[in-house]
């Protein structure tokens, strides 16, 4: 019997992973050069699936994949002190480049020392290009081959330029440990091919995302401490992934991410893209699947062996008081909340399940900025224990009985979205 | 809960204690003491958890009926006390009707009830409706219901009133606690109403005193304010001759408090009268307008600082800690800089290591009190302290008036 659950029995788990590590010693990268600021370490592959774990190594300590990766997008985790991240046992967080830049800017940051010192954050930060928020900020970006012009939100300068190269400028004064190339980011929802081939296909040998990434590398300041991560694009048109990703996969990185999903497409497409872009993907380096968080995304995709995630998703709906759970999310402002006892979750060990009751939350949610804390904390505890879940049961072999189990607990009358059924049966899992 | 006063004589700075015992583990606070302010059973912005890093000491919660309100039919379905509620059932709990930190809307009187404000408009609370809170909640200290809607300017109608009105309370609150087997246990205080007239504390005083002595643990001098920001800058040569005359009058075994956010100055002041009980609203208040306490309470010091507004331009690249040496989680780990971008960025955190570091410095401020009473210094330590926030005050309205003299001079420009 497995109890994919149960966090605390650790040396068991250590012991599996030596002896996972010791079968699977030879898909795992070998630690050759020193000075590489990426080491990937596959412990365990899924027999069924395509999932896998790691133990990723960056300069600011170890990273287990699959993992979740909260959005700190201002040098800070919504209200939580790095200490108590820390005692939860994060081990990466993302940071905003534009917000960043624009407040407080790289100057100060490079006079604190980087976003680490700035933040009291010694362990791992990744940074985006600062390019989709501009898309998706500024309505009046404009994208040609130097890179994307906007509207300043400070008045007095009136257009400004993001260029491949500035946004790495940036990104170097930050310092996170991953650092993303800045992509010619299209709408999944934006009809236009020729626009999209225009991001990807090759005018002069290859597309313009991969031509933005050589302008990248060319002008990193840090690549012993920072890792530049390029960004397949292509939307929904497998033809286009496949020329983003050869291309791609031709330069000398650590890492890549699959970009340009999660923007409103279907489902039914969404997990086409991401099974064909992990299938383009080297084995022995991390893929990371941008802004997607939501449990069951989580562990769909990891079955189609994803090994990073991100997304604002637990952090914000905490503010607005909704608790997540291995069942479903929780609103802790319906009023039937108001007389019940229990904490949000019996099986969370977090600190808001020991002390609290979701009567007394139901109480202060969206009123006072404690609740807040608190919530934050909860969701937080959930997506690391779900990450920790999946791990798990990747190194006992264990990871199709916990889909299934994981799916069905949410799903109890079994009335199966069709894209997690399409998508689990191209990974050979049978839902019960 | 009991408490015992080191020294009787009346009217000048004591050393006391709280004796908490309950089944075999026994806390003890030393008074003066300094209550932690509450809204939703948590200092504001702070949780438990991270509390935990700001002091380990035992402390007592005062929880202001107000902000707990909509608890009130929760809790009588609730099988335990109020600190196990609100999530911290170590912690010792005082009950309160008005939130200190808040200005409490004048007027609204009924006749045997008093209003409160909550985030849903305005509750009438009588006696018995308060005393079922009191027996639902089980917090370890309450006080008597009272009409404390009375400043420096009421109406000497309105003074009467307050004060009939609170003795009424006081009896009526009282016959409840006589009767429950929950409540007797409890550290009971009364309030004493009047206003800024004497004849009228006077009167109050006597009914109290009239109640049997062995019932009443303590005293609060209610309606000096109406709560909120405004009590900081409450000159103390107005409130100095009803303390004076109220602390006088009552017996000197009994605790006895204020509410408020007192500046540090006046909190000597009122230590020096014979005060036992403040609370830390001020630290909230301070909080919200994003200043940290920087008044040195080290006399060898010679820094001249009293506050600062991390919202200051002047602080962008400023990356020292808040106090330089202070031993805060706040100073030890984060600068003036990152506080600074909190704020501008409108960040949470920003007022979570602001509020971390006020009460760090307010309780170290009233550790160092009670040294100086023990030692015999608190009126060094009082004009060190009013040195320190004369200081701060040229300081702050030369550079107004800098201000105003520059602008005038852009405008001739």
């Amino acid at each position: 019997m497995w109890r994919f659950f149960d966090v605390q029995n650790t040396t068991n788990l250590t012991q599996l992973f030596m002896s996972a590590f010791r079968i699977f010693k030879q898909t795992s990268t070998k630690m050759t050069e020193n000075a590489k600021p990426l080491v990937f370490n596959i412990i365990a592959e899924c027999q069924t699936t395509k999932a896998r774990t790691s133990k990723m190594i960056l300069p600011h300590g170890e990273v287990d994949t699959p993992v979740f990766m909260p959005v700190g997008t201002q040098g800070t985790l919504k209200g939580m002190l790095p200490e108590q991240l820390e005692e939860m046992g994060l081990q990466i967080m993302l940071a905003n480049t534009y917000h960043l830049g624009t407040r407080p800017g790289p100057k100060i940051l490079e006079k604190a020392g980087g976003l680490h010192k700035f933040m009291n954050w010694n362990r791992n930060l990744l940074t985006d290009s600062g390019g989709f928020q501009m898309v998706s900020l500024l309505e009046l970006a404009e994208i040609t081959e130097e890179g994307v012009k906007f509207q300043s939100l400070n008045k007095t300068k009136g257009e400004v330029m993001l260029t491949p190269e500035h946004s790495i400028e940036i990104q170097n004064a930050i310092g996170a440990d991953i650092i993303m190339q800045l992509d010619d980011v299209v709408q999944t929802t934006v009809p236009d091919k020729e626009r999209i081939a225009l991001s990807v296909e090759s005018t002069n040998m290859h597309c313009r995302t991969t031509r933005w990434l050589d302008r990248a590398l060319k002008v990193h300041k840090n690549p012993n401490t920072q890792n530049i991560f390029p960004i397949v694009q292509g939307t929904l048109h497998e033809d286009l992934r496949r020329i983003s990703a050869k291309d791609l996969t031709q330069r000398v990185v650590n890492g890549y991410a699959i970009g340009g999903l999660s923007g409103g497409e279907s489902k039914d497409e969404f997990w086409k893209i991401v099974h064909l872009c992990t299938d383009l993907l080297p084995k022995d380096k991390p893929r990371y699947l941008m802004g997607v968080g939501f449990a069951i995304d989580l562990v769909v995709c990891s079955a189609l062996g994803v090994d990073m995630f991100d997304c604002v998703f637990p952090t914000r709906t905490a503010r607005f008081g909704c608790a997540l759970t291995m069942t479903g999310q929780l609103n802790l402002r319906k009023a039937r909340f108001a007389k019940d006892f229990q904490p949000i979750d019996e099986d969370c060990t977090c600190n808001t399940c020991k002390r609290y009751t979701r009567a007394f939350l139901h109480g202060i949610v969206t009123e006072l900025p404690v609740a807040c804390h608190l919530l934050t904390e909860h969701n937080l505890a959930f997506q690391l224990r779900l990450m920790k879940s999946i791990r798990d049961s990747v190194c006992e072999q264990q990871f199709p009985a916990f889909v299934q189990k994981f799916v069905f607990d949410l799903y109890p009358d079994k009335n199966y979205p069709s894209w997690v059924k399409d998508a689990l049966t191209a990974v050979n899992i049978k839902l019960l | 809960m009991k408490f015992f006063v080191r020294s009787s004589t009346k009217r000048c700075p004591r050393l006391g204690v709280l004796r908490c015992t309950e089944g075999k583990s026994e806390v003890e606070i030393e008074t003066p003491v300094v209550l932690l302010h509450t809204q939703g059973g948590h200092i504001p912005h702070i949780t438990h958890e991270v509390f935990k890093l700001v002091s380990k000491e035992p402390q007592i919660l005062q929880i202001p009926l107000v902000s707990m309100h909509s608890f009130k039919d929760t809790m009588t379905y609730y099988n335990g006390t109020i600190s196990e509620f609100i999530g911290s059932k170590n912690s010792l709990t005082c009950l309160t009707l008005h939130d200190p930190s808040n200005l409490t809307k004048q007027g609204h009187h009924t006749r045997d009830k008093i209003p409160i404000w909550t985030k849903r408009g305005k509750v009438l609370y009588d006696a018995d409706m308060y005393m079922d809170v009191v027996e639902s909640f089980k917090p370890n200290m309450y006080y008597l219901l009272s009409d404390g809607d009375t400043n420096k300017t009421s109406p000497q109608k309105r003074i009467a009133k307050a004060v009939e009105q609170t003795v009424v309370f006081n009896k009526q609150c009282l016959e409840r606690h006589r009767k429950s087997e929950v409540l007797k246990k409890m550290f009971v205080m009364a309030p004493i109403a009047g206003g800024y007239c004497l004849k009228s504390r006077e009167h109050c005083i006597d009914r109290a005193l009239f109640i049997d002595a062995n019932e009443i643990d303590g005293f609060l001098i209610d309606g000096l304010h109406n709560n909120g920001p405004e009590v900081e800058f409450l000159p103390f040569e107005e409130i100095k001759s009803i303390l004076e005359f109220s602390v006088d009058k009552l017996p000197p075994e009994k605790l006895c408090s204020v509410q408020g956010c007192w500046s540090p100055l006046n909190v000597i002041k009122l230590v020096q009268c014979g005060i036992d009980m403040f609370d830390t609203s001020y630290c909230h208040i301070l909080t919200e307008r994003s200043a940290a306490m920087t008044f040195q309470i080290d006399t060898s010091d010679e820094n001249n600082d009293y506050e600062i507004n991390l919202r200051h331009h002047s602080l962008a690249e400023d990356f020292t800690p808040i106090i330089d040496g202070c031993e805060c989680l706040a100073c030890k780990k984060y600068t003036r800089a990152y506080i600074h971008h909190l704020l501008t960025v409108q960040e949470l955190l920003a007022p979570v290591l602001i509020m971390i570091h006020n009460i760090h410095h307010y309780l170290r401020f009233f550790r160092k009190i009670r040294q100086c009473i023990a030692n015999d210094t608190l009126d060094e330590f009082e004009n060190f302290i009013a040195g320190r926030y004369e200081n701060y005050q040229r300081k702050t309205t030369s550079s107004v008036e800098d201000k105003i003299i520059s602008e005038n001079i852009g405008d001739n420009i």
